[in-house]
């Protein structure tokens, strides 16, 4: 679901930009799997599928598949648009040390919604 | 070379707040009814310009929006500190009033959005008899935290950024994306602590609970307008507030919790008939 995020790195030129100076790794976990992800100077470098024996990250990301589905919707459903608006709605937990996420939070919000489809793509 | 003027004049002005000096930054445009805006937490009047640029408006009212005190062009107070501004619903209601006083303002409307879609209930129970009408956008009687609001200030995260990703994400994705990124480039703007410190109204000390029931519809008319992708005062929060006061709200459909500034086109498709209410 999240193997993707190694992909397009060309495409996400910009968003680099503005986390330039952030290197971390990160969990993202469906509760049915589990996604690493590492991140140096703002690019994607890895993105490992679970299960793990001893994952090693910094903040953990996690909400049940269905609720990642709706968020990777070409356009989300209210509600479903934002990784905060998911955390009002009490089902994304954010845990960890948080500081690399609150402090690139617009660049983790883009860098997950550049999974959702284009509008070509769905028409198609 | 010929440039598209805008109908929009801007001036500062004294103001006493609770007995201290205020310089506060005010932008107008058109004549008629008095309709003054008020701005949401952390960013500043420049959310209203789609309003101050609409014929159709400006033809029967008079706009006004004011930057509140340590917001945009208007001045923090005399001896003023980083960290230690907190928007009062006592300090919030005298900014309003002392500034509709000293234009001279007689019956105005009032419209709000977010803090000033709350702080318009406020002024619905306390001077029902002073308006034509009240308008609340993105109305909710009282918010709980859903995040750790200490993350928009702390020296070791940028504030704009910050106070800019939390704001991207209150817009709906159908949004223009010219004009969620400015809307959003206001949020980057403002000084350190202001939008954490204005939530201290939005989340602590505006809130309202049974209160709510004091709210007479029949001395002053309201009228609720919420976009449905707004998290922060959801449409079914603005419903229940709406049930309570006895009236109906409107459900704005492809924006989120900035309608006036995110998709001014579509927001501008519900405000217009409101209007036409009151005017």
């Amino acid at each position: 679901m999240f193997k993707s995020l190694i992909d397009d790195n060309e495409k996400r030129n910009q968003l680099s930009i503005m986390a330039q100076y952030l290197n971390t790794s990160f969990m993202i976990s469906t509760i049915e799997n589990e996604y690493l992800v590492n991140i140096e100077k703002g690019v994607v470098k890895n993105v490992e599928e679970g299960p793990f024996v001893m994952p090693s990250y910094v903040f953990k990301l996690t909400a049940p598949k269905n609720e990642w589905i709706k968020f990777l919707q070409h356009i989300p459903e209210p509600g479903s648009h934002d990784i905060i608006a998911m955390l009002r709605r009490k089902v994304l937990k954010f845990e960890g040390d948080l500081y690399p996420l609150m402090s690139h939070l617009l660049y983790f919000k883009l860098l997950l919604a550049s999974l959702r489809p284009a509008e070509s793509k769905n028409e198609n | 070379m010929k440039i598209e003027k805008e109908p929009i004049s801007g001036q500062y002005g004294k103001f006493k707040i609770n007995g201290i000096d205020y310089r506060i930054y005010w932008e107008e445009a058109g004549q008629g009814i008095p309709l003054v805006c008020l701005h949401t937490a952390g960013s500043d009047g420049r959310q209203y310009r789609a309003l101050l640029n609409d014929k159709k408006i400006l033809e029967k009212f008079r706009v006004i929006v004011f930057d509140m005190p340590w917001h945009g062009k208007s001045s923090p107070p005399e001896n003023a500190k980083v960290g230690n501004y907190k928007l009062s619903t006592d300090f919030y209601i005298s900014q309003i009033m002392s500034f509709i006083n000293g234009l001279e303002l007689v019956k105005p409307v009032v419209m709000g959005c977010s803090i000033g879609g709350r702080i318009i209930l406020h002024l619905a129970i306390n001077f029902p008899d002073k308006f034509r009408a009240l308008i609340g956008l993105q109305s909710a009687g009282h918010l709980d935290p859903y995040y750790d609001i200490s993350w928009l200030h702390r020296q070791d995260v940028h504030g704009g950024e910050v106070c800019g990703g939390i704001a991207y994400g209150l817009m709906a994705p159908t949004s223009p994306e010219s004009d969620k990124f400015e809307t959003m480039w206001h949020y980057m703007q403002g000084g350190p602590g202001i939008f954490k410190g204005d939530l201290f109204f939005y989340k602590f000390d505006g809130n309202i609970g049974n209160e709510i029931k004091k709210i007479d519809n029949s001395k002053c008319p309201i009228y609720l307008l919420t976009g449905e992708y707004d998290y922060s005062a959801t449409p079914e929060e603005t419903k229940s507030l709406a049930d309570t006061i006895g009236i109906e709200m409107i459900k704005m459909k492809n924006v989120g919790h900035f309608p006036m500034s995110e998709n001014p086109k579509e927001f501008l498709k519900y405000l217009h008939p409101v209007l036409n209410k009151i005017s």
